[in-house]
C-alpha cells in the first residue's frame, strides 16, 4: 500500500493499518522486571530526531523516508515537541474560529450542497479538492530517526506508539509505507515488524499541521502540531493481553462485589498455534488474582488461554467502595504461563469497585449523592505548551488534594495515560473527554448557525467521530476513576453525536454519558447524555429548571469562568447543592492559564505572553488564561475561595 | 506635663497650616488640594496630597461586561478632580481666614489640642459629585480621617471609592490584620483572619495587569518603608533608619477597612498590555477604600458581578479610619 496525500482532504480516510485501539495495561515478562517495575520490553524514542519543515505538502521532501534519501542539511528536532515551540511555525492561539478565518476559505468536504460526491468512490473521488493537501500554507513537519533495536526486543514482533501527534501523521519504516493517523490526543500504534531489522532502521514520520481533523480539533487553545507526546517501540511476550476490560462492579447493597472480565490474548511462535480453537488442550494458560490494598488475595481463577476469553461476573465478596475520600484500590493481575507453567507474561491493573448511577434523577456513587466539585484542566505547561511531564501531572494532584478539588473534566481530548492512574489512586472524579470540539461549524456572529455543523448527521463525518470515541474508550475504560464518557465539547448536536452516545452505552452501559451541546439542539435530548449540563449558566437559570421538574440530573461542565482577577460570586452556585439534590455540582474553569515563557527582548526578564503575541492573527489574545493558576503554576489568589466552598461540600 | 504633650504647635502659614508635635510634623496646604506633608520621626510618607481615587484597573471581567463602556467617566474622575475649598478649625474655632493679612495677628506661639482640616471635592463627571475629605488631628499627631462621597443621581456605576496616597517611595512591605490573600467583596469567604506580613509590594500577574491586591475586612496596615527621597544622609537629620517607630500606619476606626497596597497607580496599571510593560516600580501606591465593586466570574464576556456588589454612585459612601 502506498500513502496518498488525499487522505488528508478526506474525512472518511482517520486511520490506515493501526492496530486496534486497546487497554493501556503495562505488561512484564517476568517476575524481575515486574518487581522493579520496569518495562523490559520498552524501547523509548523519545529524543532528537532528524527533521525539515516545509510550508506545505507541495514543498515538502516527499521522498524523504527513503533509505537513501539525502537528508544532510536537516535540522534536528527533540520529540516531544511542539514543532511551533522549536521555532519554525507560528505559535498561534484562537478560541472559537477556525485558525485559518479570513486567511483560506474553506467548508468541510461533504458538508454542503455542492460539495457532496456524486457516489462513494473512495479517497480518488477527493482529488480535486485538495483543501488541505493543496493549501498554499498547510505546513509539514518531516521526522527521521535512525535506530537499532534494544537486545530485548530483538526476534519478537515489533510494534511502534505514537502517544500523541498532531494533526495527522504517515509513518514509513525502511522505505515501506506503515499506516497513517489522525485523532492527535489518543495512541496510535502500528506494526512494524514485517520491515524492521536489528541495526539501522530508518524511521521516517511525516506530519501535517492541518487536515480534515482540523474540523474535529477546534478546541480553544494554542493550535500546534508535531509529536508532542512520547514514541516508543514494544515487543509483546509469546503469549500477550492485547486488552483487558475488567468490570469490578460494587453491588445493589453497595458491599459486595463482582468482578467481570473480558481478555483478548495475541501469540506468537509457539503460542500462537495455542490461541488456535482448532488446538484444545495445549496447556497455556491464564492466572487471574484480585488482591486488597494489604496484599490479601481476594479471588483467583485459572482458565486454559484463548484468544477470547470472558469470565462472567464472579462474586469477590465484601469489598472496600472506591471514592473520593477513600480511594481504595484492589490489584488484578493477569499472569499468562506456557504449558510447563513458566510465566509468559504479566499484567497488573489496579480497579476500583463503586457504582454510579442515577437514581430519583440523581446521581449516585456508592449510593450516596454525588457532588462535583470539579475544575476543567487542559494539559498545559508554560515552558512546553501542551508538553507536560510527570511532575506536573503530580504537582497537578497536590493541588486538588490540598484544594478539595475531586473532578477533573479532560476538557476537550483524552489526557496523557498516567493522569487517568494518578486519578485512580487519588480519587479524583474523572469526566473523561472525547478528543472533538467544533465550535466554529456553528458558533456564528449573532448566534448559533449549524448549516455546516460537523460532525452533525453526515455520513462522511460519522466513522472519524466514533473512532474517535472507540478509540476513548478502549484505551481508559479500565479506569475507576472515570465516572462518566463525554462525547467532546461544544460540537452542537446531531445523529453522529447521538452514534457516539450509543456507542459508549452499549459498550459501557455501567458508567454514564456527558455532552453539554444537546441543550442547543433539544431534538436530540433524549438521545444525548445522561445529564442536562450546562455552561456558565446563571444561578436563577439553574434553580429555574431544577423546579421545573426536570428529566435529568444537573451539572455545570464549565462555570465560574476565571480569566484574571475573577472568580466572585460562587457562593450563589454552591448555595444550590443545599436548595437541589438534582443540581449535584460544576467544573470550574479552569485550571491553569494557557500562556508562554518567553524571555522578554527589552527587560531580559522571563515572562509570559499570550494570544496575539507571536504576529498570530486572528487571536483571542488574553483569552488563553482562565486558570485557578497561573501559567507557571503558582497559585492565583481565587484558589483559597475555592478552597473554602468546595472544602464545605466534601 | 501630661497635659502639654497632648497640645500641639499650630503654624498659621498663608499658604498652608503647620501642625507640629512629638515625633510629627504636618503640612496641609490650601493650594494643592490636601494634606502635602506627613511626616513621622523625621520621616515624609507623602509625594503628593492624598486624592480621592474613583477608578480600578479593568479587570477581564470588567472589560467584558463593558463595565467601562457605561462607567467610564470615572477613569476622568480619578485623574483629574477639582478642589473646592478647605475649612480648618482649631479647638473648635474656624480659623481658615479668607485674607492672608489676617494671619499677622499670630505669634507662632500657638497651641491646639484638636485641629480639623476639611477639603471638599468636586469630581469632573456630569453631573459632578461632592466629595468632603476631613483630617482631624489630635495633640499627639493621630489623625482621624472622615471620607465621604456624597452620591449623585444620574452617574454611573462606581468601580469603587476611596483615598489614594502616594508615598515617596518603593515601601519594603507591610503588615496587616486581616483577612489571607486578595479578597474582594464577592470572593472573599475563603480569606483567613490573621496578621500577614507581605514583603515587597507584589503586583499579582495577571497575563494583562489589572485592578489586583485588595484586602477586605482590614483592622489595621502598617507600612515599612523602602529608601526614602530625601539627600539627607548623615547627621541628625537624616532619616530613620530601622527604627521601630518607623512605620505608617492606618487602622479602623468603627468598622473594618478595605485597602490595596502597590507600586502603581490604577492608570499605570489600566495602561499596560503585560506585567513587564508596567514601569519601574518606585512609588508606593496606598489605596483607603469604602467600597469596592465586585469581581464577578459568571462568565468573562458579558455577566459582571451580581447586583449586591455593585457601587450605586447615587447613593452616599461614607467611611473613617486612622492614620497613626
Amino acid at each position: 500500500m502506498e500513502a496518498d496525500i488525499r487522505w488528508l482532504d478526506d474525512p472518511r480516510v482517520f486511520r490506515v493499518n493501526q492496530i486496534p485501539a486497546h487497554s493501556d495495561h503495562g505488561f512484564y515478562e517476568d517476575e524481575e522486571s515486574f518487581a522493579a517495575g520496569k518495562f523490559t520490553l520498552r524501547q523509548c524514542l523519545d529524543g532528537e530526531w532528524q527533521f525539515c519543515f516545509s510550508v506545505n505538502a507541495g514543498s515538502r521532501p516527499a521522498e524523504f523516508y527513503r533509505e537513501d534519501y539525502d537528508r544532510s542539511g536537516w535540522d534536528s528536532i527533540p520529540v516531544p515537541m511542539h514543532i511551533e515551540m522549536a521555532g519554525y511555525d507560528k505559535i498561534h492561539y484562537i478560541n472559537v474560529m477556525y485558525p485559518w478565518e479570513g486567511h483560506m476559505f474553506r467548508r468541510p468536504a461533504c458538508t454542503i450542497e455542492g460539495t457532496w460526491p456524486e457516489q462513494d468512490t473512495g479517497a480518488a473521488a477527493w482529488a480535486g479538492d485538495g483543501s488541505f493537501s493543496q493549501a498554499a500554507y498547510n505546513p509539514v513537519g518531516s521526522y527521521v530517526r535512525i535506530f537499532d533495536l534494544d537486545p530485548a526486543l530483538c526476534g519478537k514482533p515489533v510494534r511502534i506508539c505514537f502517544e500523541g501527534a498532531e494533526q495527522a501523521m504517515y509513518l514509513w519504516l525502511n522505505g515501506e509505507f506503515i499506516g497513517y493517523a489522525e485523532d492527535s490526543f489518543t495512541p496510535s500504534e502500528f506494526d512494524l515488524t514485517p520491515y524492521i531489522r536489528e541495526q539501522g532502521n530508518v524511521l521516517a514520520v511525516e506530519v501535517h499541521k492541518r487536515s480534515s481533523a482540523a474540523y474535529l480539533e477546534d478546541q480553544d487553545f494554542f493550535r500546534f502540531f508535531g509529536i508532542f507526546r512520547s514514541v516508543y517501540l514494544y515487543a509483546r511476550p509469546a503469549l500477550h493481553v492485547e486488552d483487558l476490560w475488567a468490570r469490578p462492579r460494587l453491588l445493589g447493597d453497595y458491599v459486595s462485589g463482582s468482578l467481570e472480565l473480558e481478555l483478548e490474548l495475541s501469540g506468537w511462535g509457539k503460542a500462537a498455534m495455542a490461541l488456535c480453537e482448532e488446538t484444545p488442550g495445549h496447556g497455556y494458560q491464564v492466572k487471574i488474582t484480585l488482591q486488597d490494598g494489604e496484599g490479601s488475595l481476594r479471588w483467583q481463577g485459572q482458565l486454559p488461554a484463548a484468544r477470547r476469553i470472558h469470565m462472567e461476573p464472579a462474586a469477590v465478596g465484601e469489598v472496600i467502595p472506591w471514592d473520593n475520600r477513600r480511594p481504595y484500590l484492589y490489584r488484578l493481575l493477569i499472569t499468562l504461563l506456557d504449558e510447563e507453567g513458566r510465566i509468559l507474561e504479566l499484567v497488573p491493573y489496579d480497579i476500583g469497585f463503586r457504582r454510579i448511577e442515577i437514581v430519583d434523577r440523581v446521581m449516585r456513587l456508592n449510593g450516596r449523592r454525588l457532588i462535583f466539585n470539579g475544575v476543567n484542566r487542559h494539559e498545559w505547561s508554560a515552558k512546553g505548551g501542551r508538553v507536560i511531564s510527570r511532575q506536573d501531572m503530580e504537582y497537578d494532584i497536590r493541588i486538588f488534594t490540598e484544594n478539595h478539588i475531586n473532578a477533573v473534566r479532560t476538557s476537550h481530548y483524552p489526557n496523557q495515560i498516567p493522569w487517568y492512574y494518578l486519578c485512580d489512586s487519588h480519587g479524583i472524579y474523572m469526566i473523561s473527554e472525547t478528543n472533538l470540539e467544533t465550535h466554529g461549524s456553528w458558533q456564528k456572529p449573532g448566534g448559533d448557525e449549524p448549516s455546516w455543523n460537523v460532525p452533525g448527521s453526515f455520513p462522511a463525518w460519522r466513522e472519524a467521530v466514533l473512532d474517535r470515541a472507540r478509540t476513548h474508550f478502549e484505551t481508559f475504560k479500565n479506569h475507576p476513576a472515570i465516572l462518566m464518557w463525554s462525547l467532546g465539547n461544544e460540537s452542537y448536536a446531531g445523529d453522529n453525536l447521538a452514534a457516539m452516545h450509543a456507542f459508549f452505552k452499549e459498550k459501557d452501559p455501567d458508567r454514564l454519558v456527558h455532552y453539554e451541546g444537546v441543550v442547543h439542539n433539544r431534538a436530540y435530548e433524549d438521545q444525548i447524555s445522561d445529564v442536562e449540563s450546562r455552561m456558565y449558566e446563571w444561578p436563577e437559570k439553574i434553580a429555574e429548571y431544577l423546579s421545573e421538574h426536570p428529566k435529568k440530573p444537573f451539572i455545570l461542565c464549565e462555570y465560574m469562568h476565571d480569566m484574571g482577577n475573577s472568580l466572585g460570586g460562587m457562593r450563589s452556585y454552591m448555595e444550590l447543592l443545599d436548595r437541589f439534590d438534582m443540581y449535584q455540582g460544576g467544573f470550574i474553569w479552569d485550571y491553569v492559564d494557557q500562556a508562554i515563557e518567553v524571555e522578554d527582548p527589552v527587560t531580559g526578564r522571563r515572562v509570559l505572553r499570550y494570544g496575539g503575541d507571536f504576529d498570530d492573527r486572528p487571536s483571542d489574545y488574553e483569552f488563553s488564561g482562565n486558570g485557578l493558576l497561573f501559567a507557571d503554576r503558582t497559585p492565583k489568589p481565587a484558589l483559597q475561595e475555592v478552597k473554602y466552598y468546595y472544602g464545605q461540600y466534601q | 506635663m501630661d497635659n502639654i504633650s497632648k497640645e500641639m504647635c499650630v503654624v498659621y502659614g498663608d499658604c498652608s497650616l503647620g501642625l507640629r508635635g512629638q515625633g510629627f510634623s504636618y503640612l496641609f496646604s490650601y493650594g494643592a488640594g490636601g494634606m502635602e506633608s506627613l511626616v513621622k520621626n523625621g520621616r515624609e510618607w507623602l509625594y503628593r496630597p492624598p486624592k480621592p481615587t474613583f477608578w480600578r484597573a479593568l479587570t477581564d471581567n470588567d472589560r467584558g461586561n463593558g463595565f467601562h463602556l457605561r462607567s467610564g467617566m470615572w477613569l476622568a474622575a480619578d485623574q483629574f478632580i477639582r478642589c473646592r475649598g478647605v475649612r480648618v478649625t482649631v479647638d473648635g474655632v474656624d480659623r481658615r481666614q479668607p485674607d492672608p493679612r489676617g494671619n499677622n495677628r499670630y505669634h507662632g506661639t500657638e497651641r491646639a489640642a484638636l485641629a480639623e482640616i476639611c477639603y471638599t471635592y468636586e469630581t469632573i463627571t456630569v453631573p459632578a459629585a461632592a466629595v468632603e475629605v476631613s483630617y482631624r488631628v489630635e495633640g499627639d499627631g493621630r489623625i482621624r480621617m472622615n471620607v465621604h462621597y456624597c452620591g449623585r443621581e444620574g452617574l454611573p456605576g462606581l468601580p469603587l471609592f476611596g483615598l489614594r496616597f502616594v508615598l515617596p517611595t518603593l515601601a519594603a512591605g507591610f503588615t496587616y490584620e486581616g483577612l489571607s490573600g486578595e479578597t474582594y467583596p464577592d470572593r472573599m469567604a475563603g480569606g483567613i483572619p490573621g496578621i500577614y506580613e507581605v514583603e515587597g509590594l507584589p503586583v499579582t500577574p495577571y497575563l494583562v495587569p489589572q485592578d489586583c491586591g485588595v484586602h477586605m475586612e482590614s483592622r489595621w496596615v502598617r507600612i515599612r518603608p523602602g529608601a526614602g527621597m530625601s539627600n539627607v544622609t548623615k547627621g541628625p537629620l537624616a532619616p530613620p533608619c530601622g527604627k521601630e517607630d518607623d512605620f505608617l500606619e492606618i487602622g479602623m476606626e468603627d468598622a473594618p477597612f478595605a485597602f490595596s497596597c502597590l507600586p502603581y497607580t490604577a492608570l499605570e496599571l489600566e495602561n499596560a498590555l503585560h506585567q513587564e510593560e508596567l514601569p519601574p516600580a518606585r512609588r508606593t501606591v496606598l489605596c483607603v477604600l469604602g467600597a469596592v465593586r465586585g469581581l464577578g466570574g459568571r462568565d468573562s464576556w458579558g455577566t459582571g458581578p451580581e447586583p449586591a456588589y455593585e457601587i450605586d454612585a447615587a447613593g452616599e459612601i461614607q467611611f473613617c479610619f486612622w492614620i497613626r
